[in-house]
């Protein structure tokens, strides 16, 4: 029980009113930076970290909490309001998000993006106040295999994720994959994919020029089409009547906030995973496992509740690998290191032990700021509906600059943003012959991690495919792959199982 | 309409005057944020020291525009060097190094880098050393407690070695050891330091070529453990961990520059401002610190000097690449 | 008019399908510079990955190619038109701005591209009055500089622009007490609004 004491004294320090000052202001700058498209937590920790030079380490660390937890609830709100995700992490808010937006029930999508946000975080500062230092063993003996298995097993839950047409929905997974495979080969060191020597593609097409691409520019132009520039994006109304309405939708999202809160901290807590492949797999579990799993993708509560609980509570779980094992999941965990670093802090196994006030400091600061955006956020709401009564025609070209931007700003490169164009022209077009465009958007993300773990696990097994079946040495990996493989037939035998059922029923 | 156009044109040709006359003979400082170019991706060793330098300036005023670091990690640093190669005379574009910007042009001819010609040096700050680290309960070296058991270990054994990607610094340092001890191992390339520091303790490889800082957690905790510095002496921070040239291998030298360049055909004004401003840097007492807390080596170096160890460098490199192949 | 009429869904699905097609081709084309082969001796080739899973979309694209020869597939029996010709408009001139817009940024700078795509735009698509549009596509660009340059310190593009700028940082990293830069933040921004203003009174 002494780290509750410790974590008290952590939670004590952040509500002192000096640090609680730099909270709230975190907070609001990590809600408004997370909320631009293309800018994430990244940006709001990067800049802040020279500012951390100047107040002590403690102060600076919970303004980057508050930064970073700001961020992730604010990349819910522009997947939700502009149908753009603002990070990557909010992609599969997007999914369910959006449409309800659309139906006229944002501020149900936005009520439940928060309150997801806050179950997440508070279910994963438990659950790493309990059990930090068995999961730092977990995490330091998941190696390619088994970070392979696991994306086999984030790939097998997506299979319902696409449209009816099953060519269509195969070759944008694949176009995906290939997509993420441009650039500089990790495992042998060589470029591929550079097309006409254009130096823009070394670093690989960024998975958020895609996301904007095709939610940003693709689907403005959908929407000019649709309306033909006429109408207002939807109506609304805030009152008593709907928050009430909205908090009422969240009793049937208990599921998904437990699938949520649980599957994101510990996919969070593996290096290398993430708050992103986290939100995406507790997205297609729930969808999987959802009674009415046809209606995700319309907009249900429950498909914006699983992704904001599974990536606030990865973001919780990824400070693990972090701390204890020096390695960041995300880039913005990786800048958090590099600041650690300059503070003199040293991560590693001792970290725990030699500095618990930093420690829980941290753990400490991220619960209040998270406290605290969902403070914020719900007192907000009705600013962020304002978005939506701005007429059309203005909200339009808005939003082609901060896409444009977006594009530009995480690479640099005005290539990303002609890439951008054309992705989002592209999945307009393909979009409108009902090629599903979402599988397309997980496999870039995943596709890298996938390709790099499986490469690295074949070095190690001489090429033989066995060792991610082999439950003597790995059980680990061997299990995940065969629940991964269960996940993955599943679907295909539901229909034959409910055919043949069917026959019986009416051949009797 | 067009009262509103002639109205913008006035504005804007005023502004250009306003700025010609601001712009008259003084020595040079930066009129707009200066880029610091990182060829590599956020959390390694090269963006740590960038923000670091970024940090150090902003805290004591050393310059009148703050340093902003944008990370161009593709190619192995081929995207970075392009993009300052095309920067061509512009004053506030800086670059940090890896050992990458010597092996990237070899390695990727189509790029048309000429190492020589553009960029132009500013100065060295730092070497980061390299070590060979063992997990202290590996499977396979156990028991292991000096790098002459463990070449011999190695010899017979197929090891496994963890490393930062093909044709990084510490493959090529493994081809160097290769050639000099007569062994080989099995390299798997992890996306950075860090993962190459968990799979060694992990279990997944049994030695790695790490710098000191991405051990530094596992080495305090006793899970790793170095068996030699590839330094002609030992370094403070090490200080039980012998030398390449103790154990009687003065050919196992390696380092990693972090030196900055700037873009080719500046005037020799920018050059000296930077110059002089990655100097005070050097000598800020924290700057210092850090580094040699984190067993680094500061090694300033400019000028002539600075031209000539590229030089050598880069020959250097360019055999060390042709022998691997 | 007539050419968007005639450019039916089934039209495109086919043209889509042998686009990608060609687009697959060319991807294994491109991968197999690098190595693509994999043994037990050797490992996976750099080419591997990518050449199989273009030929993989290659496959799709065909069995698409099949399914609306079959007349398999809604599209391929779908004979209304592909873009709704009233809405072409909109698409067509959003599209086009927008590769206008990024063209210029390479030159002309980020900020005074907006300014010109916003007044576009603007103009173009909605019924608002010249001095509401005159401030809006003014205001944006400072707000977007503020934001970027300033709160976030990422640099946009500014082309030929760039030394205009320049007082500005200075003024930006000037030894200026925050207070008076906060209360010239605020100037900048109600500047557009004052300035139509004026002219308005002046006109009139």
């Amino acid at each position: 029980m002494e780290t509750f004491g410790l974590l008290l004294d952590g939670v004590f320090t952040s509500l002192q009113w000096f640090n609680l000052a730099l909270l709230i202001f975190g907070c609001l700058i990590g809600l408004f930076v997370g909320a631009m498209p293309g800018l994430g937590s990244v940006n709001g920790v990067a800049i802040l970290i020279p500012i951390t030079f100047i107040v002590p380490p403690t102060a600076a660390i919970i303004f980057l909490a508050a930064v970073y937890y700001g961020a992730m609830y604010g990349g819910a709100i522009s997947s939700v309001m502009l149908g753009i995700p603002g990070a990557s992490t909010a992609v599969a808010t997007v999914f369910d998000g959006r449409p309800l937006a659309v139906k006229g029930e944002a501020m149900t999508a936005l009520t439940a993006a928060a309150v997801g946000s806050f179950v997440g975080g508070t279910v994963s500062v438990i659950l790493f106040t309990l059990f930090a230092p068995p999961l730092a063993e977990v995490a330091l003996r998941f190696n390619a295999p088994e970070t392979f298995a696991l994306m086999v097993m984030a790939f097998a839950t997506f299979v319902g994720l696409g449209g009816d047409d099953i060519p269509k929905t195969i070759f944008s997974i694949l176009i995906g994959l290939a997509l993420s495979t441009i650039g500089l080969d990790l495992i042998t060191g060589k470029p591929r994919l550079i097309f006409f020597n254009i130096p823009g593609f070394l670093h690989g097409i960024n998975f958020l020029v895609l996301a904007i691409g095709i939610y940003g520019i693709g689907e403005m132009l959908w929407t000019l089409e649709e309306t033909k520039g006429k109408v207002q994006m939807s109506k609304l109304s805030v009152n008593m009547k709907e928050v009430g309405r909205a908090f009422g939708a969240l009793k049937k999202t208990l599921m998904a906030m437990n699938i949520g809160s649980f599957l994101g901290f510990f996919v969070g807590i593996l290096p290398a995973a993430g708050a992103t492949p986290a939100s995406l797999m507790s997205y297609g579990i729930t969808k999987q496992l959802s009674k009415n799993s046809k209606e995700f993708g319309t907009g249900v509560p429950a498909g914006v509740v699983a992704p904001e609980c599974a990536n606030n509570s990865a973001s919780t779980g990824s400070m693990l690998p972090m701390l204890t094992l020096g390695i960041p999941g995300s880039p913005t965990t990786a800048i958090l290191l590099g600041g650690m670093i300059l503070w003199g802090l040293t991560p590693g196994p001792l970290l725990f032990t030699q500095e618990p006030e930093f420690v829980w400091g941290l753990i400490g600061s991220l619960y209040i700021a998270n406290f605290f955006t969902l403070v914020l956020n719900i007192a907000l709401i009705p600013a962020f509906l304002m978005v939506l009564r701005i007429p059309f025609a203005i909200l339009a070209p808005v939003i082609f600059v901060l896409c444009v931007t977006g594009g530009y700003a995480p690479t640099q490169s005005l290539h990303d943003v002609w890439l951008m164009l054309l992705f989002g022209f592209g999945g307009y077009v393909l979009r409108k012959l009902d090629y599903p465009v979402a599988p397309a958007v997980l496999s870039i993300v995943l596709g890298p991690l996938a390709e790099n773990a499986l490469r690295q696990s074949l070095i190690l097994s001489d090429g033989s495919m066995g060792i991610f079946f082999d439950f003597a040495s790995k059980p680990i990996a061997a299990i995940i792959m065969y629940i991964a493989i269960v996940l993955l037939i599943m679907p295909a035998f539901g229909p034959l199982y409910r055919k043949i059922f069917k026959k019986t029923l009416s051949k009797a | 309409m067009t009262i509103i156009k002639k109205l913008a044109l006035v504005v804007v040709s005023l502004s250009l005057v306003a700025v010609s006359s601001v712009s008259s003979a003084k020595p040079f400082s930066p009129k707009k944020p200066v880029e610091l170019i990182i060829p590599a991706g956020q959390g390694g060793g090269a963006d740590e020291i960038a923000r670091l330098v970024q940090g150090v300036i902003e805290k004591n005023d050393y310059a009148s525009k703050p340093v902003i670091p944008i990370n161009k990690k593709g190619g192995s640093g081929g995207e970075a060097m392009t993009y300052v190669k095309k920067k061509a005379g512009d004053e506030h574009t800086l670059m940090i190094t890896l050992n990458n910007v010597l092996t990237t042009p070899t390695n990727q001819p189509e790029l048309g880098i000429d190492f020589f010609n553009d960029f132009t040096p500013l100065a060295r700050l730092i070497t980061d050393t390299f070590l060979v680290w063992i997990a202290t309960e590996g499977k396979n070296t156990a028991g292991i407690d000096t790098f002459d058991d463990f070449i011999s270990l190695a010899k017979g054994n197929g090891l496994v070695m963890g490393g930062t990607g093909s044709m990084s610094e510490d493959e090529l340092l493994l081809g160097m050891m290769r050639g000099q001890f007569g062994f080989d191992a099995k390299y798997v390339p992890y996306s950075g330091g860090g993962a190459v520091a968990k799979g060694l303790v992990g279990g997944e490889s049994d030695f790695t070529l790490n710098n000191p800082s991405e051990q530094m957690g596992f080495y305090q905790s006793g899970d790793s453990k170095a068996l030699v510095m590839m330094t002609p002496e030992r370094n403070p921070a090490f200080p039980e961990v012998p030398s390449s040239y103790e154990l009687g291998y003065p050919d196992l030298e390696y380092y990693m520059m972090r030196a900055f360049m700037a873009p080719a055909g500046i005037d020799a004004e920018v050059e000296k401002y930077y110059t002089g401003l990655l100097h005070t840097v050097y000598h800020d007492n924290e700057f210092q610190t850090f580094n040699i807390d984190d067993g680094k080596l500061m090694s300033w170096l400019e000028g002539y000097g600075l031209k000539d160890f590229l030089a050598i460098e880069y020959d250097k490199h360019a055999v060390i690449i042709e022998n691997f192949q | 008019m007539s050419i968007v009429n005639k450019f039916t869904v089934r039209r495109a699905e086919i043209t889509v399908a042998v686009v990608l097609a060609l687009c697959s081709i060319a991807l294994m084309t491109k991968s197999a510079q690098n190595r693509i082969t994999w043994s037990a001796e050797e490992n996976m080739g750099a080419g591997f990955l990518p050449f199989y899973l273009s030929l993989g979309m290659l496959i799709c694209t065909v069995l698409t190619i099949v399914k609306f020869i079959l007349k398999k597939s809604p599209q391929s029996k779908d004979t209304s038109a592909f873009i709704d010709p009233e809405a072409f408009k909109f698409v067509s001139v959003t599209l086009i701005s927008l590769i206008v817009l990024v063209f210029t940024i390479g030159y002309l700078g980020i900020y005074f591209s907006l300014i010109f795509f916003l007044a576009f735009y603007l103009r173009y698509f909605s019924e608002k009055s010249i001095s509401f549009i005159t401030i809006f596509s003014l205001t944006t660009p400072i707000l977007t500089f503020l934001f970027f340059e300033w709160l976030l310190k990422i640099p946009l593009p500014q082309g030929i622009s760039e030394p205009l700028f320049y007082p500005v940082y200075d003024f930006m990293y000037g030894k200026i007490t925050m207070p008076i830069k906060m209360i010239f933040i605020v100037l900048t921004i109600f500047l557009p609004t004052a300035l139509v203003l004026l002219i308005n009174r002046f006109i009139k």
